[in-house]
């Protein structure tokens, strides 16, 4: 109950932060803003990606539902935030580059990662079947694992990108304003602990799913 | 089960023989990527006209014939299987390895066979510049093992699900992006004389990652 109102609180304030305090890039000007929803929605798909197909393996090594619970959980959460990353993205290119869409190369990474999640969630619907479900969609997710990197750093080397590289450059250090780096880095705080949050819920309503099941049935 | 290297590929042998028997009875398979292909092709020649010039989007159209070709018929190898209620036989006589690399060296001939009708075709009906011969023949070799190694794979998973149809191509697409950006880029750089290279290295490196994936993979598609 505390750790709830903690998180409400702390995204509240990051918010505020951001809005307040925060001055605006200069080039981007009012659009700013944007970044402290885009950047953490796009950085959440990504774990939550990874945290599926780290628990698909899982599954397929020691066949615990637990891990299947957590893999189709953090898809679903992983396709509402990138639905969120795309649908931000694209406004804000909008505002900027004067164009909805231009497949740059972290454009088509974010269109490709939403295919990746609908193909998965599509596969799963069409399977009754638990231990199948659980299973196929396992072994698709492991050569999505693979397949991934492909597309995320082989084809923008082939392609010119129009993203700015002012945030994170090639010394690897972060280039941004101190005010706008804390709301930034605050806000990624507060994202992936509802992500967390969210997380825990469904896989716990999962597993209450399965027992009554289980008792039903007995 | 049979083990030991020989058995190993008799049976991969046996299997890829079966397939090609198989299809050639009812060559069902083949007359529907056929006409896929042969039907796409002569929409976008009819419509757009010769596009000698054109070379981004002669790239373009030549990669997406085959691509809506593959996903036409790619799954049958399996779906054939699960539908006559022989992939049991075949599991008790085979290894799950063996299986698979039986269907994919079919799947691989089956679209060489595929291009080996389509490519001439497109190049007549769409007026495309001669190729450099050399790279335009290796993008489509391994652009085509890229395509067969990923289809057979997921052709496997969702021949044991219900709509398999629609399933095969919506799964299957998100896999295929990486292979149609370097076939479709590779096949445009070749026709401006400029390098393949990456393009090849691309391709190979995701046909060796499928591939590798997929002899980790198999023994868990089955295990019913």
């Amino acid at each position: 109950m505390i750790l709830r109102v903690l998180l409400l609180v702390w995204i509240a304030v990051s918010l505020a932060a951001g809005f307040l305090l925060a001055p605006l890039v200069p080039g981007l000007g009012p659009t700013t803003r944007v970044l402290y929803f885009h950047i953490p929605a796009a950085w959440i798909t990504v774990v939550a990606l990874a945290w599926s197909m780290g628990h698909s393996l899982l599954y397929l090594r020691s066949r615990r539902m637990e891990h299947d619970d957590h893999a189709a959980a953090a898809a679903e959460l992983g396709l509402l935030f990138c639905i969120v990353a795309t649908v931000s993205g694209s406004m804000w290119a909008k505002a900027v580059w004067h164009s909805y869409w231009n497949w740059d190369p972290r454009e088509t990474s974010i269109f490709f990662l939403l295919l990746i999640y609908g193909a998965y969630l599509a596969l799963r619907g069409s399977i009754e079947n638990d231990e199948r479900r659980a299973r196929l969609s396992a072994v698709y997710s492991a050569i999505a694992f693979v397949t991934v990197p492909f597309l995320f750093f082989v084809v923008p080397r082939l392609y010119f990108s129009l993203h700015p590289d002012t945030i994170i450059n090639t010394r690897g250090k972060v280039d941004m304003d101190p005010r706008i780096r804390i709301a930034f880095f605050s806000m990624l705080i507060g994202f992936t602990g509802l992500f967390f949050w969210v997380l825990n819920l469904k896989v716990r309503l999962l597993r209450l799913e399965r027992r009554r099941a289980e008792q039903a049935a007995a | 089960m049979p083990t030991g290297e020989s058995n190993f590929g008799a049976a991969v042998w046996a299997i890829l023989c079966k397939e090609c028997q198989t299809e050639w009875r009812t060559r069902y398979g083949l007359n529907a990527a056929l006409l896929f292909a042969l039907t796409t092709l002569t929409t976008v020649s009819f419509a757009a006209g010769r596009l000698g010039d054109r070379i981004d989007l002669l790239s373009a159209f030549l990669w997406i014939v085959l691509l809506f070709a593959s996903m036409a018929s790619l799954a049958h190898v399996f779906v054939r299987e699960v539908d006559g209620h022989t992939l049991t036989f075949l599991r008790l006589v085979a290894s799950p390895g063996a299986i698979a690399l039986g269907k994919l060296l079919f799947n691989l001939l089956f679209l060489l066979v595929l291009e080996a009708v389509t490519v001439p075709l497109f190049f007549i009906l769409m007026d495309a510049p001669p190729p450099s011969w050399g790279k335009f023949i290796a993008l489509l070799g391994l652009g085509s093992l890229a395509l067969a190694a990923t289809s057979t794979l997921v052709g496997a998973i969702i021949a044991q699900t219900r709509s398999r149809g629609a399933l095969f191509a919506a799964v299957s697409l998100p896999l295929l992006l990486p292979v149609m950006a370097a076939a479709v880029s590779g096949t445009r750089n070749q026709w401006q004389m400029g390098s393949v290279a990456p393009e090849l290295r691309l391709l190979a490196g995701f046909t060796a990652a499928v591939l590798g994936m997929s002899v980790l993979l198999y023994d868990h598609l089955w295990n019913d």
